[in-house]
């Protein structure tokens, strides 16, 4: 490449890169990518108010873990109020025939709920404090589930398909194709601006995330994450998020290009990706997500609450080895922006028919 | 300057060197035509292209510009293939008729960020950005945001775009719009100038009057079709079931019309409303200004001789037809 080229390659991504970063267009794409982080937000603030009025409680209503865990189902009223002293909340339903009531204990980290029925313990709900492998495993399953399958993938819809579609749309593109510049290398240039813009869009919404989340820890947990596996999984999270954009952008240029509505194959993409995790173990690594996943740190499970027939439609297949997963995604990408580097030379200004 | 006249029909070997040269050329757009079958030869200097909407006068330049390409055909400007766009778009500078520009851009970054797309450096981006910004004297308003531009601005920054990289030939859909009359004849003596510079200048305008102001030659376009070209006299003499129209001032017009409507082939003799001329349709433009001279010399005062019908306007309304011509 000689320098002419870069010349011409950078000054598309300056103009492309103003245009991706501040049009109105894309306020939705913001929002998709700093939505989780908020919601991340507003739980950990959440889970420091509880700890903090848990700790409230148990210092007004003193009770120790150990009693707490020797209440057993079928134990009456009268021993739990004798092991455990009154509780700091209570509830009591009655009817003719049956009486429901509620107790509450706190040891400061834990809450306890006592279901009684008829005056003996029917069920007892622990809701932990919120700990580093419970909200690992939350972010694990958020990541996979909402922000690659849908927060990146609809942000990187928006953000390629526009890069031709939108010039289309906005008759600008004739002052690209007016250039003496190669066809590719305006694709490379849109492609680039792209990806820098979905990678810094993205990566900082996960980023955001991963703090959001851990900032409500006690003092020398986070610190103790970070010295075992915490820098090492923020990376991979990161690395992911900055791959989702490099398949997805990929995919979704190659879309603005080739069809008048990209959003036809972006359906079409969104669905396969959505059924993956039913495909037979062969198909299911012919998609974006399946690579993705196989990168991720924490494996998520599907929903516990999941119906058994969906459950019985699922099918495993063995997560790809991490060179295989980014080679495979880098090349497919490749290949797709090279279809799309062909078209792009019989690439016509005709706006009317648009 | 006199420019040498359009070629029709005629072979392009050998003959196409310095020009723009369309052979035999269609576009078809699914099933819609978009021209068809034109042929042309076009030399320096200003061309006009002009044509009710729909005719075709678009997907001309665009394919001149290489942004369309023919479904048939061969062009080829300044021996350029439009297959060649690396060339071609240093050859050929364009100014579009879509009223769009890039958002959130100065007039001046507008036109630097483009040049940057041809390689140059960010000092000559920017010493040919301001070059050609005073030529279409945007000077005050370059630093101020394309989308505060009136239309005539926006026209006149896009001029300065397609001029910029001083290309010698300069392809401008309709750029006369939008213009106040100062700006507008400021920007005809720049197209002229870049005409006197040996470019070609291809514009494109509805408006027919300023056609036959500013153009060296014309190409008149209907659905799709050249209908006529070459310089406009040339053209008007080529119809020959038009008659042609003569006004004569005279002395004595009453009598010059009486004298000239006893010849066969002077169809139609009207006295002007203030009497001092006479309006003439005649069938044979020769024996008419004959028989004119052997008047004159009879003693009938002549004190002026003016075609009345070899203007773009008569022309289109011969070839294509009033309601057409009226666009």
């Amino acid at each position: 490449m000689n320098t002419s080229t870069w010349t011409q390659l950078s000054a598309v991504m300056r103009l492309e890169l103003r245009k991706t970063f501040f049009t109105r267009r894309g306020w939705w794409i913001y929002i998709l990518a700093f939505a989780p982080a908020l919601l991340y937000l507003i739980h950990s603030i959440d889970s420091v108010r509880n700890h903090e009025q848990r700790q409230a409680l148990a210092a007004a209503n003193p009770v120790a873990l150990y009693a707490i865990k020797q209440i057993q189902v079928g134990d009456t009223i009268e021993d739990v109020e004798k092991q455990l002293g009154p509780p700091y909340f209570h509830l009591t339903f009655k009817r003719r025939e049956f009486e429901v009531r509620v107790y509450r204990y706190t040891n400061g980290d834990s809450d306890f709920a006592f279901n009684f029925f008829n005056g003996k313990v029917t069920r007892i709900d622990e809701e932990d404090r919120c700990n580093l492998q419970k909200d690992s495993a939350i972010f694990a399953t958020t990541f996979q589930f909402f922000y690659l399958r849908l927060a990146v993938f609809f942000g990187c819809v928006g953000i390629f398909t526009n890069l031709f579609r939108g010039e289309m749309l906005d008759k600008s593109l004739h002052f690209y194709l007016l250039a003496p510049m190669r066809r590719e290398v305006l694709l490379a240039g849109k492609y680039l601006a792209g990806l820098a813009a979905a990678v810094v869009i993205f990566t900082f919404g996960t980023a955001l995330q991963i703090a959001a989340l851990s900032w409500h820890f006690d003092k020398g947990v986070v610190p103790a994450y970070m010295h075992g596996t915490g820098w090492t999984d923020i990376a991979s999270y990161l690395g992911i998020t900055a791959l989702a954009c490099v398949g997805y952008g990929g995919i979704f240029l190659a879309a603005g290009l080739l069809f008048k509505n990209p959003i036809v194959p972006a359906a079409v993409v969104l669905l396969w990706e959505a059924a993956n995790i039913f495909l037979p173990a062969a198909l299911k690594k012919i998609s974006v997500i399946f690579y993705l996943q196989s990168l991720c740190p924490l494996v998520a499970s599907p929903d516990k609450d999941m119906s058994p027939f969906l459950r019985l439609l699922l099918s495993s297949a063995e997560p790809a080895a991490p060179w295989v997963a980014i080679g495979g995604l880098l090349a497919v990408t490749a290949l797709v922006l090279t279809i799309a580097g062909l078209r792009s030379r019989k690439l016509e200004i005709n706006y009317g028919t648009e | 300057m006199t420019p040498p006249a359009l070629v029709n029909g005629t072979s392009m070997n050998g003959a196409s060197a310095g020009r723009i040269t369309f052979d035999n050329v269609s576009r078809f757009y699914g099933e819609v035509l978009g021209v068809n079958r034109v042929t042309l030869s076009i030399p320096s200097g200003i061309t006009s292209l002009v044509g009710p909407n729909g005719s075709g006068k678009t997907t001309l330049m665009n394919m001149m510009a290489g942004l369309v390409r023919p479904t048939r055909g061969e062009i080829r400007v300044l021996d350029i293939p439009p297959t060649d766009p690396h060339r071609l778009c240093r050859a050929v500078g364009y100014a579009t008729q879509f009223d769009s520009f890039p958002k959130g851009l100065t007039g001046f970054e507008f036109v630097t960020a483009f040049l940057r797309l041809f390689g140059y450096d960010n000092a000559r981006c920017e010493a040919l950005a301001n070059a050609s910004i005073a030529r279409v004297r945007m000077g005050e308003a370059a630093h101020r945001k394309v989308a505060g531009y009136s239309k005539g601005m926006r026209q006149r920054i896009k001029l300065a775009l397609a001029i910029a990289h001083d290309p010698p030939v300069l392809v401008l859909d309709e750029p006369l719009n939008g213009l106040d009359p100062l700006v507008r004849s400021e920007t005809i003596a720049l197209f002229r100038e870049f005409a006197s510079q040996g470019r070609h200048v291809i514009v494109s305008s509805h408006v027919l009057h300023e056609v036959d102001q500013i153009s060296d030659q014309v190409i008149l376009l209907s659905n799709g079709y050249v209908v006529a070209e070459g310089q406009i006299q040339g053209v008007r003499g080529e119809i020959q079931d038009q008659p042609m129209q003569v006004f004569i001032r005279s002395t004595r017009p009453a009598l010059l019309a009486a004298r000239l409507f006893e010849l066969n082939h002077v169809v139609e003799a009207r006295l002007a409303p203030d009497a001092s001329a006479v309006l003439i349709k005649t069938k044979d433009a020769d024996g008419f200004y004959r028989a004119l001279n052997q008047l004159a010399l009879g003693g009938i005062d002549i004190e002026g001789v003016m075609p009345a019908d070899d203007n773009v306007n008569s022309v289109y309304e011969y070839l294509i037809g009033g309601g057409e011509a009226a666009r």
